[in-house]
């Protein structure tokens, strides 16, 4: 059968050694960079991006992916360790998962976000891949104005679901477009907004704006807060992480719904990673016979949203490879990563290089499998780690930022941009405005641009061929609701995403 | 802080400084005796899928045996080569950054005003030439058009109608159609992509009528599988790789086109090092590897060095150049 060819062949690429080696890796950087406060998976991918930059696109994109999912539990450990979630997608775990480290459960608040984070993550990746090949075949009815009009569903819900106001968010994606703007016209190449600055003719970069916005703005706000205390808890070896037999069968249930419920609001572009960890906690402590117990150290508090969120990162892989639509901030930085090595997300890509996305989607199931056991006898190394003053460590990971940039085309131009968006990034931070969609925009924009000029070409200049055309028409519709409930206040997956009281 | 933990720091900090220096490019200023020692940058102005990208991968990983240093394709792709061919000739001439040209695309840019190029075709060390690639016409299988007869007579009937997929504006394929248009006093509307590769989902999903685009990768392929198939080709003699389709001369037609694509380094190379790479990437173009491959992939390779290849750009700049001229007065 089709699939199971896929399946194999996916497989066959993920594990030869040199990309199981790059999964280690991704996975290892990913996990060091998502523990440390402050970064999260946004800003891990943003600073491990360079690494990637030389090699060739298929082990490029599984790091890629590895460092995702890495930094995402990487953020875990320094939620339950010293209470510091990475990011908003580990705030859930730090409730009870900190609270059982008090009580000397590290280890096992540790183990069961493991193992619900591989369950959540592995049955997902299942799912994706029969969601994945139907969606695959549609793909020739998708031309440019559908292009046109899906890119702006990703855009308007990710630019207005994300932030809590639409108008700054409106705005800092207005600010994208015009970045986006400068550079080589793509279709007449006449130069744009370069004002004769000879480094502006390609565009302002990805790399240095996103490794500005998130990496560099996030170390300096991280050096504002002191070294977190360092863990008291000792974490202990393997049987020290897992739960006890009467927690079992809670256990399980939440992993079963975490995946669930990630995998299902995965699916849906521009909800974040965030939404789906509230969510599943929320539903456990109301499945729950004891809810008042939430917040003092209950285990499935701690594996329902690490698997949603799991689940959710694994499943948020549908729309962005089928559609090319990235659903989170996250994800659009991962999709820009993959358009520098020449691979652009969408349905075509299953016709045109099934090797290296089966591949991707085959290393996302061996790479939760690698977090697994990597993670459970590394936890100890993680939390030493945690003890070192940021006053030394963060420095260090600046450097590193700065080489990182200057590595990828060898220009202090682009050193300078990300410093400057660096901190840029910071004071809009500071007055509490989402950088995320600035970055949506910028990498969403050059695409959009290109499908609505094709749009136009192909009808003659004629703007009807966007309601003319159903899918497009259905398409644009669903944009203008959304953006409509979001201006209203109304979105019903905001009010599910308020964060619940501990 | 403890003894231990600024051990822990200062290995951690020196562990994040290698990785860095292992992602950043090795150190700079090589002379030209040793030369290469380290790797090259080959920049590619094509996006991957296409046959500029394919056949400069064939030839970069046969050179780069000989050389024993690395080629490193990179993909810089943007306003139909022209970000690509304005950082080649911004480089340094040391032989370590190296990019494909292609005539008559980058005579085009540099004869349009409005594109303010930061070259000309001057601004190159010209090495060798590794392909001479014609322009075709590609329909879907199932298409009412048997030949470009058919197409033209279309055009007659519904002017400006029928959709056109094309590579970059002023590109090798636009030109193709503007000379077509001329010749046969007919008009279609033109869509341009970035690359061939977009260009196919666009004729499957009949989002256009028709493609121009070269008789080669990656289009040869797909008419061998019966996915596409081609009505013309714009050269004096058939396509080798789809003998049985005629040449727009055969049916009465006096459009021709191709497009080169060589191998160039920025303007000041060193002799020597002129001469190595001239000597190595010819040796491997020669090689029969890269016959086979290039025989494979299904892109007509022509290799050409000194006197023959520069004789060969001058035409075809001079010819853009009319071109160019020409197409901004009736615009």
């Amino acid at each position: 059968m089709d699939i199971v060819q896929h399946w194999l062949h996916g497989f066959a690429v993920a594990t030869t050694p040199e990309n199981l080696l790059f999964v280690v890796i991704g996975s290892v950087l990913g996990t060091l960079v998502g523990l440390l406060p402050g970064l999260g998976p946004i800003e891990g991918t943003a600073i491990l991006i360079p690494l990637t930059y030389r090699m060739e696109p298929i082990p490029a994109l599984i790091m890629l992916a590895a460092i995702y999912y890495g930094a995402m539990y990487g953020g875990t450990i320094s939620s339950v360790l010293v209470n510091v979630p990475g990011e908003g997608v580990s705030v859930v775990t730090c409730f009870d998962g900190y609270q059982m480290a008090r009580q000397g459960r590290a280890g096992v608040a540790l183990g069961v976000a493991a193992i619900g984070s591989f369950v959540g993550g592995t049955i997902a990746t299942v799912a994706l891949m029969l969601v994945a090949l139907p969606l695959a075949r549609v793909a020739l009815a998708i031309g440019p104005p559908e292009m046109f009009a899906l890119l702006l569903i990703g855009f308007v819900l990710v630019a207005t679901l994300g932030g809590r106001r639409l108008l700054p968010s409106l705005l800092m994606a207005l600010v994208g477009l015009l970045l986006a703007m400068v550079g080589m016209d793509p279709v007449r190449g006449a130069p744009r907004l370069a004002f004769g600055v000879p480094e502006l003719y390609d565009g302002i970069g990805f790399i240095p704006v996103v490794m500005g916005l998130f990496g560099v703005a996030e170390i300096m706000l991280a050096l504002e807060h002191p070294t977190p205390p360092a863990p008291g808890a000792r974490v202990g070896g393997l049987r020290g992480m897992l739960p006890s037999r009467e927690e079992w069968p809670r256990v399980a249930g939440a992993i079963g719904r975490g995946t669930l419920l990630g995998f299902l609001l995965g699916l849906i572009p521009g909800i974040g990673a965030v939404i789906p960890t509230f969510a599943a906690y929320a539903l456990e402590k109301r499945l729950s016979r004891h809810p008042e117990r939430f917040g003092t150290g209950v285990v499935e508090g701690v594996a329902a949203p690490e698997t949603a969120n799991n689940a959710y990162a694994n499943a948020s892989m549908v729309p962005l490879l089928t559609l090319g639509v990235p659903g989170s901030p996250t994800l659009a930085v991962l999709m820009g990563a993959f358009i520098i090595h020449g691979v652009t997300p969408g349905a075509f890509l299953f016709r045109e290089r099934p090797d290296l996305v089966w591949g991707l989607i085959a290393s996302l199931y061996v790479g939760n499998l690698v977090l697994l056991v990597l993670n459970l006898p590394m936890v100890g190394l993680w939390a030493r780690l945690l003890e070192l003053p940021r006053a030394y460590l963060y420095p260090a990971i600046l450097l590193f930022a700065i080489i990182g940039c200057y590595s990828v085309r060898q220009s202090l131009f682009d050193v300078g941009l990300m410093l400057v968006f660096g901190v840029l990034g910071y004071l809009v931070r500071k007055l509490d405005w989402p950088v995320a969609p600035t970055v949506l925009a910028l990498i969403l924009a050059p695409l959009m641009e290109k499908a609505l000029r094709n749009s136009l070409e192909m009808s003659g200049g004629d703007a009807s061929i966007f309601v003319t055309r159903p899918i497009a028409a259905l398409l644009l519709g669903v944009a203008a609701v959304a953006l409509v409930l979001a201006a209203a206040g109304l979105g019903p997956i905001r009010r599910l995403g308020a964060p619940p009281e501990p | 802080m403890s003894r231990r933990s600024v051990v822990v720091v200062s290995a951690f900090a020196v562990g994040l400084v290698v990785l860095g220096a292992l992602a950043a490019a090795p150190p700079v200023g090589a002379q030209a005796g040793g030369y290469p020692t380290k790797s090259i940058t080959l920049l590619v102005p094509w996006p991957a899928g296409g046959w500029v990208d394919a056949t400069a991968r064939v030839v970069a990983g046969i050179a780069e045996k000989d050389l024993g240093q690395p080629v490193v394709v990179t993909n810089r792709v943007g306003g139909g080569g022209q970000v690509a061919w304005t950082e080649l000739a911004r480089a340094r001439a040391d032989g370590y950054t190296l990019g494909i040209v292609n005539f008559p695309n980058l005579s085009t840019i540099v004869y349009d005003p409005e594109r303010k190029a930061a070259f000309t075709a001057g601004a190159y060390t010209h090495l060798v030439n590794q392909v001479l690639n014609p322009v075709a016409v590609w329909v879907k299988p199932d298409s009412p058009y048997r030949s470009l007869r058919d197409l033209v007579e279309d055009a007659r009937k519904r002017p400006a109608q029928i959709r056109v997929g094309l590579d970059a504006i002023l590109g090798d394929d636009h030109l193709a159609l503007l000379l077509l248009e001329q010749e046969a006093s007919v008009r279609f509307r033109a869509v341009h992509f970035e690359g061939a590769a977009p260009q196919i989902p666009a004729l499957l999903g009949g989002q256009v009528d028709v493609v121009f685009q070269n008789a080669s990768f990656p289009f040869v392929p797909r008419a061998r599988a019966g996915e596409v198939r081609m009505i013309a080709v714009f050269a004096r003699e058939r396509s080798p790789f789809l003998p049985d389709v005629p040449t727009a001369a055969e049916q009465g037609f006096q459009t021709t086109m191709s497009v080169t694509s060589g191998l160039a380094a920025p303007k000041g190379l060193p002799g020597p090092v002129a001469e190595k790479l001239q000597a190595v990437f010819a040796r491997a173009m020669q090689s029969a590897e890269h016959r086979e491959k290039l025989q494979q992939i299904g892109v007509p390779a022509k290799i050409l060095v000194g006197a023959e290849y520069t004789q060969l750009i001058d035409e075809l700049d001079g010819h853009a150049r009319r071109l160019v001229e020409q197409f901004r007065k009736s615009r």
